[in-house]
């Protein structure tokens, strides 16, 4: 349509020739248009009357024709053949008739033409049958259409080119090979594949879809003869999962009624740990109907399941056994008579415990210290107490000279030993111990001299003895066999914890250095060895080259007392809690056997002089009574069997029995209780 | 310092590190997620091990190596990856909204089978009865869980489970190889005994489950999965053991009706008998089968079958009938005392369930003994009018209409009879009464310690019974007679008399054993005199003084004996000895408790 405008405007410049703005337009297109041109200009002269409204119109309507619509709804019919003799040229939007503009004639047309100056614009619209006038913009779009150019001029026809791909720094472009052939055509391969599918469903090898569900119901024999025959061959030790728990009673749903627990019961089960809560509470039903569903049957269930897959399994080894054959085969008490088994005397007397007892090695004659400051001998026959001495402090210790001509008592308070001549024996002994127990006053100051801090020997007036006072507190005391020698262990003491005393020479010596805290010393019954305990070692010592000769390791918390056997090659040694260790010094340095026997602490151990005996006593108020054979080949252990426990005394500010001793010759055991009575033990 | 576990590289591991492995390192050793292991360690039946050291803490679970790597060569591995990469194919599809392909893919979702699995865990038929335990439980349990579209389980799994669980309970029925049933709060045991082995398994109640959100059932349904397989080919062997073809085709009418155990029994019991035959001509003639088929009548087809066995024997397999003749004898032969007793406990006895007795465990009960059973609905063997009827089997506080020739008891009377053995009088049972306390057959009461009182009074009806009357000892006799006054009085219980002389007899046991060691107090003498005098004395708690007078010098004799003896016992064998003293003590508490209860409840009763 806008081709036509142009057209028909250039025809029309054509016939205004005066026009000085157009000149160059083709010949071709003037001749070939001459007929219309006549036409149009026909047109123009009817439709001239008109035109001033027609002209206001189309200034309104401007460049915009497009949005415009058409006046005339006829469409694209050739309006001239077909409307020639009509009235109309076609309808409104609203069906009615157009009419046809009054037509002017040829000449009436001109001369208007020639007069108005601005009929070169005019172009006539003969579809609509209206006369348009061009704007100035319009022209000059027409006129750069005309002249080959860019209908508007803002428009750059040879703008700079951008690439859309940087090439600097790229080491190719994309590839730009044209695409393969067999992008285009069907493949092959496709093409065989599904043939061979289609012959395999077809030769039903492959089932589609419903044909592929239907075996489901496919069980057979699996266990047949010959596998029940086979050997459990299961690998790696398979552990099949335990049953579970069979019900009881109590899970019922009408136990019996001493099944159910009172609400008290049901109460306290609160107060438990969740561990120990019962996990199920019988209850009692009336009749069968009224059982609810068991609401945790499926979380049980599941648990079991957790059970299976989770829990390690292993195999363990439940012992059935019936708990008295587990208690060792031990020989007759009756073949191993005589021991001690009742209480036969009570020395009462003492008005605190009774701290230390010992027997005169005679078997005469009883000795014991207390905490009541005095320290007593008795007869042990008839229980009478012969002798008392007022020491005035606590008597820790008291032991008895074990050389029979020498009837001397070593009693340790708390600084001091005393030395006292018991007052047994003859005019003749009784002589020869006033002359022990007389120390010259020069000796003494030499001596005082010499080791200073040690020990000094001074003469008590008191009780005639001599009275040996130490630097620190002692805590024992012990004679060499032959009753010349003696120790005391001062365990603050340092480098001079332990010393010994001869008494012949009235001469004290701290001949060992560096130990720990020393608890008790020992001699060796026979030979020429020393024994010290420190809280957890025994050290043993050979007295004649001053050396160490073997360190014991107890294993215990803190050592109470020790004891040698007579033969000298095993010791006892009890502990504070409670056990007791028998070292063979021949096998080990570790204890042979440790025995659990207190519950409290071991306040003393010791062996028979000649029986194969021992005791402990402890201060849960027992003392035990083992019977001890050594064998003199050494591949024999020894053989140590319990025999007795002896009870009696009573507990006294947490303490029970604080001493025992052995008779010298017949198998009867002496105890000092904390409840201040010594009992004798009989057999 | 190298680190604690340092090992040289190139040099092997040993020891635990070698024998084990983590579980972590386990997964990642077969490239598998957490839930395929678990799902591959349930079905393989491999579980975690104690290593003697635990190389990486304690609180890591612990794999034999030897079973990791066996893992690792289990096709079922290969399958499940196929599985989880088809699964994600599926997935695919239904996000490109392509359901048709989601649905051709599900269509064909890789399958795997278990029957090898269950084969090599069970070598032999046994091993796979000797852990049916939980399989059965399992199953049940399942079966029992309510069968809806759109919960978490399918549908046709329960169905199947239901079908297995009845297919079991009919073969247990049919053989009567059920031994013990004790109803508990949980549900219903029950107790067979196949091929030697006992098999213990748990029913629900009858009543709506609880499905609670604290249950993976994921690991339930894996479970499931191989325990359905399990029992299914278990149930094949058993049946096959006795016969029957399986899987059995049910009545459809008795199975619209809900009666499918009922169904499976006719028709366990009509195929164990017509069996033999039918066997025989299936195994041995194949091309007659389009015959078979042809004949529509039975009868023509059993002729027909009687005369190809007629024809077929003498040629094929001479032995053939022997093994007939011997499959016939069978049911009387081999059986061994117990279950002759179990199948003739309800002989000739009629039972009829009402309707709101829990029909499914007494259909299942009554004729393992036996019995017969009838039950209200149709397709019912017989009617509740039948003259026949011994027992009515009734849970409902007042029955209307009676029929005096038959009693009228509660279900727990079935369940106390099978585990007594013996048929129980009917009257504690009654309608309406509250029936005695139900005790577990799972208890040896000897063994505890304590014996309920009704577990007495069956005791004395079992050896009544028996025709032989428990031999009581004298002072038994003696104590059983006063107490007889005494109950009257109110004083003191029969049971309570029965402790005394035990106590009584213990004690003068205990004083022989010691007689020689006692030396001074307590001559044999006074001790008897004594005994008897307070014989004459009735009070409880007079005794109970007498008791402690004559025990403590004896007690503190044993215990230094006692002590003596564990001074000389090594550690571990003290140890072992005082925990075995603690939990006799414990036993003897619980068992004290429950007499302390029983004397409590008495005397309030009677208070």
């Amino acid at each position: 349509m806008g081709k036509e405008k142009y057209e028909e405007s250039s025809s029309d410049e054509e016939v205004n020739s005066s026009s000085d703005v157009v000149e160059a337009s083709s010949d071709e297109e003037v001749e070939s248009s001459s007929d219309e041109v006549e036409v149009s200009s026909d047109d123009v002269e009817s439709s001239e009357d008109e035109s001033s409204s027609d002209n206001e119109k189309v200034e309104e309507s401007d460049s915009s024709e497009d949005e415009v619509a058409p006046r005339n709804t006829v469409g694209d019919i050739p309006l001239v053949e077909w409307h020639k003799d009509e009235e109309h040229i076609g309808y409104d939007i609203k069906g009615r008739k157009i009419k046809k503009q009054p037509r002017k004639d040829k000449l009436a047309s001109f001369i208007e033409g020639a007069d108005d100056p601005k009929n070169w614009r005019k172009i006539y619209d003969e579809y609509n049958d209206e006369e348009i006038e061009l704007t100035k913009d319009e022209i000059k779009i027409i006129q750069r259409v005309i002249s080959g150019r860019t209908p508007h001029a803002e428009v750059n026809p040879y703008e700079d080119y951008v690439d859309w791909f940087e090439y600097e720094d790229k080491g190719h472009p994309l590839s730009n090979a044209p695409e393969p052939k067999r992008r285009f055509i069907p493949s092959k391969w496709e093409q065989k594949r599904v043939a061979n599918l289609v012959r395999k469903i077809r030769a039903g090898l492959i089932k589609v879809s419903d044909q592929h569900k239907e075996e489901e119901h496919n069980v057979y024999s699996l266990w047949t003869d010959d596998t029940d025959s086979v050997e459990n061959k299961k690998h790696g030790g398979y552990v099949p999962a335990p049953k579970p728990k069979l019900p009881g009673h109590e899970e019922a749903y009408n136990p019996p009624v001493e099944y159910i627990p009172t609400a008290e019961e049901i109460n306290s089960y609160e107060l438990m740990y969740e561990e120990d809560r019962p996990k199920f509470i019988p209850r009692r039903y009336l009749n069968y109907r009224s059982v609810p569903a068991y609401d945790k049957g499926v979380k049980e269930s599941f648990d079991r399941c957790l059970d299976q897959y989770l829990c390690p399994r292993t195999r363990k080894k439940r012992i059935n056994i019936d708990p008295e054959s587990l208690k060792p085969k031990l020989p007759s008490r009756k073949d191993l008579r005589p021991y001690p088994t009742t209480c036969y005397l009570e020395y009462r007397g003492h008005m605190g415990p009774v701290n230390c007892i010992s027997v005169d090695p005679s078997g005469q004659w009883l000795a014991s210290g207390s905490t009541d400051g005095t320290a007593r001998v008795w007869e042990i026959e008839t229980g009478r107490c012969l002798k008392i001495w007022e020491v005035g402090e606590v008597a820790r210790q008291i032991c008895w000279n074990p050389s029979p001509d020498r009837p001397i008592l070593a009693v340790v308070l708390e600084y001091d030993v005393l030395l006292l001549y018991s007052g047994m024996g003859d005019i003749d002994i009784q002589t020869k111990m006033k002359e022990l127990l007389h120390i010259s006053e020069p000796g003494a100051t030499e001596d005082a001299g010499d080791s200073k801090s040690a020990a000094t020997w001074i003469q008590h007036e008191k009780h005639d003895g001599i009275r040996m006072k130490h630097f620190k507190a002692v805590s024992s005391i012990e004679w060499h066999f032959k009753g010349d020698y003696f120790t005391t262990v001062v365990p603050s003491g340092d480098s001079k914890a332990i010393l010994l005393h001869q008494l012949s020479k009235k001469h004290s010596e701290t001949p060992f250095r560096k130990l720990g805290i020393p608890v008790t010393a020992v001699f060796h019954p026979s030979k020429k060895k020393f024994f010290v305990a420190t809280k957890k070692f025994v050290h043993v010592y050979d007295l004649s080259k001053v050396e160490k000769i073997q360190k014991l390791e107890t294993g215990v918390r803190e050592i109470s007392s020790i004891s040698i056997h007579p033969g000298g090659e095993n010791i006892i040694v009890g502990s504070k809690e409670g056990k007791m260790c028998w070292f063979d010094l021949e096998l080990s340095t570790r204890p042979y056997k440790t025995l659990k026997v207190h519950s409290k602490d071991i306040t003393r151990v010791t062996f028979h002089r000649t029986y194969p005996l021992f005791a402990s006593a402890s201060d849960d108020c027992t003392a035990y009574v083992f019977h001890s054979t050594v064998y003199s080949d050494l591949n024999q252990n020894p053989l140590i069997v319990p025999l007795e426990i002896l009870r009696g005394h009573k507990p006294e500010h947490g303490r029970g029995v604080l001493d025992c001793k052995y008779h010298p010759r017949q198998p009867w055991l002496f105890t000092a209780g904390a409840d201040s009575i010594i009992k004798l033990y009989c057999h | 310092m190298p680190p604690k576990h340092y090992r040289a590289p190139g040099k092997k591991k040993e020891g635990n590190a070698a024998k084990y492995i983590t579980r972590t390192k386990a997964t990642k050793y077969l490239q598998v997620s957490l839930n395929t292991f678990r799902k591959l360690c349930i079905l393989k039946g491999i579980f975690p091990r104690v290593p003697k050291k635990k190389f990486e803490g304690n609180h890591k679970t612990y794999y034999s190596m030897k079973d990791i790597t066996f893992l690792a060569h289990e096709p079922l591995l290969e399958k499940l990856r196929q599985k989880r990469a088809h699964e994600k194919k599926v997935k695919k599809a239904k996000a490109r909204k392509n359901k048709e392909l989601a649905e051709r893919l599900l269509n064909r979702m890789p399958t795997y089978k278990l029957d090898r699995l269950i084969l090599e865990r069970y070598p032999t038929f046994v091993d796979a009865l000797r852990d049916l335990d939980d399989c059965l439980t399992m199953v049940h349990l399942f079966a029992s869980l309510p069968a809806v579209e759109g919960e978490r389980i399918q549908v046709k799994r329960i169905h199947n489970c239901r079908r297995l669980s009845q297919e079991w309970q009919a073969f247990i029925s049919r053989t009567h190889s059920l031994r013990k049933t004790f109803i508990s709060v949980k549900g219903i045991y029950y107790q067979a005994e196949v091929q030697g082995q006992k098999i213990t398994w748990l029913t629900p109640h009858a009543l709506q489950q609880v499905l609670t959100d604290d249950v993976d059932f994921n690991i339930m349904l894996t479970f499931l999965e191989f325990y359905e397989t399990l029992l299914g080919f278990v149930n094949f062997k058993l049946y096959n053991s006795i016969n029957v073809k399986y899987p059995p085709i049910l009545d459809p009418r008795l199975e619209a009706l809900a009666a499918e155990l009922y169904a499976l029994f006719r028709y366990v019991a009509t195929g164990s008998t017509r069996k033999p035959a039918e066997n025989q001509s299936i195994s041995s003639t194949e091309e007659k089968k389009d015959s078979d088929e042809k004949m529509d009548t039975c009868v023509n087809e059993s002729d027909l079958q009687l005369a190809q066995l007629q024809h077929q024997l003498p040629s094929n397999e001479p032995g053939a009938l022997m093994q007939l003749l011997e499959d016939s004898n069978n049911d009387d032969d081999d059986v061994d005392q117990d279950t002759i007793e179990c199948k003739t406990l309800f002989k000739n006895l009629k039972f009829f369930l009402s309707r709101e007795v829990p029909r499914e465990a007494l259909l299942f009960i009554i004729p393992a003994f036996g019995g017969v059973v009838s039950w209200e609905g149709e397709g019912t063997p017989f009617e509740e009018t039948d003259e026949d009827i011994a027992y009515q089997i009734v849970d409902r506080p007042t029955q209307g209409h009676k029929f005096l020739s038959r009693h009228y008891v509660q279900p727990q009377w079935v369940f106390d009879c099978v585990n007594a053995r013996i048929i129980l009088p009917a009257d504690a049972y009654m309608v309406g009464m509250v029936p005695p306390p139900h005790l577990s057959p799972f208890v040896d009461d000897e063994a505890e310690g304590y014996m309920p009182e009704y577990a007495e009074a069956i005791k004395q009806l079992q050896a009544t019974a028996k025709k032989n009357v428990m031999p009581l000892p004298d002072l038994d006799n003696q104590d059983l007679a006063d107490p007889q006054n005494l109950i009257a009085d109110g004083v003191m219980d029969r049971t309570q008399a029965n402790e005394a002389a035990e106590e009584r007899q213990k004690l003068q046991l205990l004083e022989k054993q010691y007689h020689d060691e006692l030396k001074m107090e307590m001559s044999g003498i006074t001790y008897s005199a004594t005994l008897s005098n307070k014989k004459s004395e009735n009070s409880g708690s007079e005794e109970m003084q007498h008791k402690d007078e004559v025990v403590v010098p004896v007690s503190t004799e044993k215990n230094d004996e006692d002590d003596r003896a564990k001074l000389y016992m090594s550690r571990k064998k003290r140890g072992l000895y005082e925990a075995i003293e603690i939990s006799n003590q414990r036993k003897k508490d619980k068992v004290a408790l429950l007499k302390e209860r029983k004397r409590k409840a008495l005397a309030s009763k009677s208070g």
